[in-house]
């Protein structure tokens, strides 16, 4: 792209190269003539380098994209340049040639090379001025207009030619009418100057000087190009048409900004307010852009006061965040902390932070007054930060001795306040649904643990019906259940509740599934395992976790039920003549040393008569709850069993089940439920 | 979801802890800071009232376990008085009446303290 723009640059300015050296040879040949075709020839020629070099500065500025006010400083410099040749050409010229003015009427080689350098010098500015000129009409207006300045371009174009060639008596009207509608094109493409309106004050005013200034040029160097001096007399002598044109560059220059000057001065009384509205819209730009992107509350809020800082023209800004009880000032922008947190104590002396509902602005009692930042600041603004209708936080901008907030500012601020309570809330609930995320994360590996735990199926053994039920809780509840083959005519079975719920019960369950599962393997007597699971728990348990546990065997020969339970829901035998609740002593596994728990803890055996219902439970069965919040109870429970006492272990079970569901139908299941029910069948 | 709340009160140089609604796994957290609180300044002669309180959970008894080694290591004690028959259940099928006091009323509570 680069190497094309370059070649196109070149090839324009070789063209207009060519053409000046055209206008060289034509010069060394002709000299000065009055023949009507050679002058032709001539204006020719000086039009196809103005058009060249045209062209070539077009491409280069357009490549180059100076800002405006540069390209104005550039046209500037250019016209006292301008200045300083048409002057000194008075005493140059004569200082060079003996006799100018003879030389004028009768050139000689040496004069007319001086001559074509010299118009050339004007050529180029005429060019440069005519193409800022240009580059500013463009500024204004969108692609559509290139009829307007070509038009102009053509009127120009006639308007300096014209002179030339119709200076007949009947026809030099069309001169001055040609004159008279570049003026008017001048004037009508001059006007409606929008490009200032982006500008800030200071550049404005820079800029109301500079066209200023400009004007003055323009001018001047019109009359002073308009006289009988020499500069006039050389580019008459030259050609009359190119004398024209620029005096018609610079008319147009000197319209232009003229009307530049006082579209500047009419802007300037809004100049600041545009400024304010800029930096607000750029301000809520970033910010808007910022409610997206900021995931982490500490740069949220340095956004937050960087922001309210600059949109205020505050020396510093910062919040003050409650956090719990505490009222801590943090993201403070150009202050320290130490600083701020003494403004902090001042400022929370003066308001009540809850009661806090619009901006409020006051003056700092005491000023710091500690080593070099004394009297740094003397009035502050304060603006609350509301999440969930409470005002969480404040905004707090300061300014120095002898500042004031302007109503401006604490119109910007507040607006800003509320834009920053919005994306401070959005970053709270987004943190508050990563930690929700997290927790049912944690609970998803806390179930996937106690799937993997829980036996698959039920054992086959004969004599014995068995059925399990587990239904987990949302949040894992902890409870356990196992089975354990001892030998070919006894079976072992733990029922287990561990204390609290989630991923720390899942992973306690864990441990308490492999101590039962070891354990049953070495020792027999439900007493002494439980006291053996104690001992362990005990040291690997924090001291508020715990967990209950029942443990039996039956035995196939002896036909006996033996089991210890250590804290854990009673167990229920439904006999026909006698059915009871069977809760031996005995405390929770982890909650005592080991003498204690063994002195407190007894073995229970039951002689299994034919049909024997044996159930074991967790609290969860009988602590399912309806709407109004009361249990399953322990009596419902046993009223269920009794009453069917003939149905078999899994009928059994699932009149249960559908009898709790019944039940607590209106309310969340809290805890795990699990059920366990034997039969003996001997 | 269930409210739970807890008030202090002296008696001499008992502290006596009201309990009222719901104590599980997400309201424990209260009555930590309440034994912490008076563990803190000194004050180990605890009086537990659990007349108001509706539920006690497993994670809720832990509180108990977790600040009586502690307090007995500093001559002190947790009674529990004014039980309703449900949360004694709870607190009996763990054994917890092995390991604590539990009286029927506040003033036997605390006439223990100062008897023994």
């Amino acid at each position: 792209m680069i190497k094309i723009s370059r070649n196109i640059i070149s090839t324009q300015l070789q063209l207009s190269f060519v053409a000046v050296f055209l206008l060289f040879i034509f010069k060394l040949f002709f000299g000065s003539t009055d023949a009507i075709y050679l002058k032709i020839i001539l204006d020719i020629l000086i039009a196809a380098v103005t058009f060249f070099l045209l062209l070539a500065l077009i491409r280069f500025e357009n490549n180059r994209a100076t800002a405006p006010l540069s390209l104005i400083m550039n046209v500037g410099i250019l016209l006292a340049i301008m200045f300083f040749i048409i002057t000194f050409s008075d005493y140059l010229m004569p200082s060079i040639f003996d006799n100018i003015n003879l030389k004028l009427k009768n050139p000689g080689l040496v004069y007319n090379i001086v001559s074509v350098f010299y118009i050339l010098v004007f050529v180029g500015l005429a060019s440069y001025f005519l193409q800022t000129l240009r580059h500013f009409f463009y500024l204004n207006q969108g692609r559509s207009v290139h009829i307007y300045f070509n038009t102009m371009l053509v009127f120009f174009m006639l308007a300096s030619l014209s002179g030339n060639f119709f200076e007949a008596e009947n026809v030099s009207f069309l001169s001055t009418t040609f004159f008279v509608v570049s003026v008017l094109l001048m004037v009508f493409n001059s006007i409606r100057i929008s490009w200032i309106a982006f500008l800030s004050k200071k550049e404005k005013i820079y800029l109301l000087i500079l066209s200023f200034v400009i004007t003055i040029l323009f001018i001047v160097n019109i009359t002073n190009s308009s006289g009988d001096n020499i500069h006039s007399q050389i580019l008459n002598a030259f050609s009359p048409s190119l004398k024209q044109f620029n005096l018609i560059i610079m008319v147009y220059g000197s319209i232009y900004f003229f009307i530049l000057f006082f579209t500047t001065l009419f802007h300037l009384p809004t100049a600041e307010a545009y400024d304010r509205k800029a930096q607000e819209v750029n301000s809520l730009q970033y910010f808007s852009k910022l409610i997206t992107e900021v995931l982490d509350f500490t740069d949220l809020a340095e956004t937050v006061t960087d922001i309210a800082q600059k949109l205020s023209g505050s020396k510093a800004a910062w919040i003050i965040w409650k956090n719990g009880t505490e009222q801590n000032s943090l993201a403070a922008t150009n202050i320290g902390f130490v600083e701020s947190g003494k403004l902090t104590k001042q400022i929370l002396e003066r308001i009540n932070f809850e009661k806090l509902t619009s901006t409020k602005t006051f003056n700092l009692k005491e000023k710091i007054v500690e080593g070099e930042s004394e009297n740094l600041f003397s009035v502050v603004s304060v603006s609350p930060i509301k999440t969930r209708g409470e005002t969480q936080g404040i905004l707090v901008a300061a300014k120095g001795a002898g500042e004031i907030f302007t109503k401006d500012d604490l119109n910007a601020i507040e607006t800003f306040s509320d834009y920053a309570s919005v994306a401070i809330e959005n970053s709270w609930l987004l943190e508050q649904s990563i930690e929700k995320e997290r927790l049912e994360k944690e609970l998803d590996v806390a179930r996937e643990i106690q799937r993997k735990i829980l036996p698959l199926k039920v054992p086959e053994f004969p004599s014995l019906q068995i059925s399990s039920v587990f239904i987990p809780a949302f949040e894992v509840g902890g409870d356990y259940y196992d089975f354990f083959r001892i030998s070919e005519s006894k079976l072992g079975f733990v029922i287990a509740d561990v204390s609290g719920k989630g991923i720390s019960a899942a992973f306690i369950m864990a441990e308490v599934k492999g101590i039962f599962e070891s354990l049953s393997k070495t020792i027999e007597r439900p007493k002494e395992i439980l006291i053996k699971a104690n001992e362990i728990l005990k040291d690997t348990l924090d001291s508020k976790s715990f967990v209950s546990a029942a443990y039996g065997y039956f035995d196939l020969i002896e036909k006996k039920l033996i089991f210890a339970r250590a804290g854990h829901c009673p167990l229920f035998l439904l006999r026909d003549s006698d059915s009871k609740q069977i809760k031996p002593s005995g405390l929770g596994l982890g909650l005592s040393v080991t003498d204690y728990f063994e002195q407190t803890l007894e073995e229970y055996s039951i002689d299994l008569i034919e049909n024997d219902t044996i159930v074991l439970y967790t609290d969860g069965v009988t602590e399912a709850k309806n709407e109004l919040l009361e249990d399953f109870g322990d009596k419902h429970f046993l009223n269920v069993l009794q009453s069917n006492i003939n149905l078999s272990a899994e009928e059994l079970s699932n009149k249960i089940i559908r009898e709790i569901t019944l039940f607590s139908s209106n309310h969340e299941q809290y805890d795990d439920i699990t059920l366990i029910i034997f039969k003996w069948q001997q | 979801m269930a409210e739970f709340s807890t008030s202090i009160k002296e008696k001499g140089e008992v502290s006596i802890i009201n309990l009222k609604g719901f104590l599980d796994a997400h309201t424990a957290p209260t009555l930590e800071n309440n034994f912490m609180q008076l563990i803190n300044s000194n004050k180990f002669k605890i009086v537990v009232n659990f007349e108001d309180l509706s539920y006690i959970s497993s994670a809720g008894l832990g509180v108990f376990m977790a600040y009586i080694e502690s307090i007995r290591d500093n001559k002190g004690d947790i009674k529990f008085t004014n039980m309703s028959d449900k949360v004694f259940n709870i607190f009996d099928l763990l054994g917890f009446p092995l390991l604590y006091e539990i009286y029927k009323y506040e003033e036997e509570a605390i006439k223990k303290f100062f008897g023994s």
